[in-house]
């Protein structure tokens, strides 16, 4: 009678043991997959919020008041507020066109021609959105101050050392992160490139 | 595998529910990820922007920085409105390229851009009008005055920011820059 008892403890045990496992199982399923599905969709983007040339991501309806749920979470979390995508195309590059993570100790050469926008810039920030110090006080590049080849093109180094013509300082700064932004009104909605040509490369030159 | 398919089948509402709540979570997640930011824009520029008068801010450096990625080769100018006690105007010159007059809501959204060309300089003047369907007064026509400003855009709105970004060109048009944001205007306007 005892060992019967006791096989029955044993089952009903398991079968206890089987159900919590079971619920742990679902409620794991069900915080990584809603949760973290909405945190990458936020942060990351996908194809329905985002599109991707090369290593230049832009969110193609950001600050508009028709965008989508995703768009306008990122822009919150991310705390910036940029132009609506009527007026401004803006991109970001986290890593480079070799697809690494761009980083202060290495070098980079940032090549491209001058869009036909009426107003753009180029500026890096390190990876959390904040203007690197550096004793130049040199952040940015604009079609105003940005010093162009008899081509038309432009390059500009992303170093810590000082380089000659356009250089941006990121001395100490860790990841970083290139912004590209046009602001155009000719058009009623900015279109986005037809392909990556249309933006700069960013070649790895060295690293330390 | 057997073992497991036939686990799997028994156990296919379970994991219908789970995909179910999931999906749900996701959505609640997403929607209420603007209200759940710590530090949004809107609230971090209202420490700096008055309301119903445009303020000019410092360079953007890595010192005064107000926001990510907020662009340092920019100069800035904002006003923060309320029409809730009434219309509120919004008028600014924008000389040139790179000039924008922007507006927006609480929730980051860009209602309104007017863009500077270098043609020639462009005038703004708006309106910014209570959403709320109620009676504000007799408009200047209606009483038999002159509006002072023809030309203008009523913009339906309610709380938020004005921005006016000047491209900053250096230290030789600084002053110029400055002088120019300072001229833009955001006044409380009861009919």
């Amino acid at each position: 009678m005892f060992w019967l008892n006791l096989h029955k403890l044993r089952r009903r045990l398991l079968t206890v043991s089987a159900r919590v496992l079971e619920a742990v199982v679902i409620v794991v399923v069900v915080l990584a997959g809603g949760l973290g599905s909405s945190w990458y969709m936020v942060e990351a983007g996908s194809r329905l919020t985002t599109a991707r040339y090369g290593p230049w991501l832009t969110w193609t309806s950001a600050a508009r008041p028709d965008a989508d749920p995703y768009t306008r979470a990122h822009f919150a979390n991310a705390g910036t507020l940029p132009l609506s995508t009527e007026v401004e195309r803006s991109f970001i590059a986290r890593t480079d066109s070799g697809g690494e993570r761009l980083h202060s100790s290495c070098e980079y050469v940032i090549e491209g021609r001058v869009p036909t926008a009426d107003w753009w810039s180029i500026a890096v920030f390190d990876a959390s959105g904040a203007l690197i110090p550096n004793p130049a006080g040199r952040h940015a590049f604009t079609g105003q101050t940005i010093a162009l080849s008899s081509t038309g093109a432009y390059t500009v180094a992303v170093a810590r050392e000082a380089r000659a013509g356009n250089w941006l300082p990121t001395k100490g700064a860790g990841r970083l992160a290139v912004v590209l932004a046009m602001v155009d009104n000719k058009s009623a909605d900015l279109p986005v490139p037809t392909d990556a040509t249309a933006l700069p490369t960013i070649k790895k030159l060295r690293c330390r | 595998m057997t073992t497991m398919a036939t686990w799997a089948l028994s156990r296919l509402h379970v994991l219908t529910v789970a995909l179910i709540c999931a999906a749900i979570l996701h959505i609640v997640a997403t929607l209420a990820a603007p209200r759940l930011a710590t530090a949004t824009p809107f609230a971090q520029l209202t420490k700096l922007a008055p309301l119903h008068a445009f303020s000019v801010l410092a360079p953007v450096t890595p010192k005064t920085q107000p926001l990510a990625y907020m662009a340092p080769d920019v100069r800035y100018a904002m006003c923060r409105y309320d029409t809730g006690r009434g219309p509120v105007s919004v008028q600014a010159t924008l000389p040139g390229r790179g000039w924008t007059l922007s507006l927006y809501t609480p929730e980051g959204d860009n209602i309104y851009t007017a863009v500077g060309s270098d043609a020639q300089p462009t005038e703004v003047a708006l309106q910014l009008t209570p959403t709320a369907d109620r009676f504000l007064g007799l408009t200047p026509e209606a009483r038999g005055l002159t509006s002072e400003k023809t030309a203008t855009l009523a913009i339906p709105t309610g709380r938020g920011l004005a921005i006016v970004r000047a491209p900053d060109l250096g230290l030789a048009y600084a002053a110029q820059t400055e002088a120019a944001l300072k001229r833009a205007t955001c006044t409380a306007r009861p009919f």
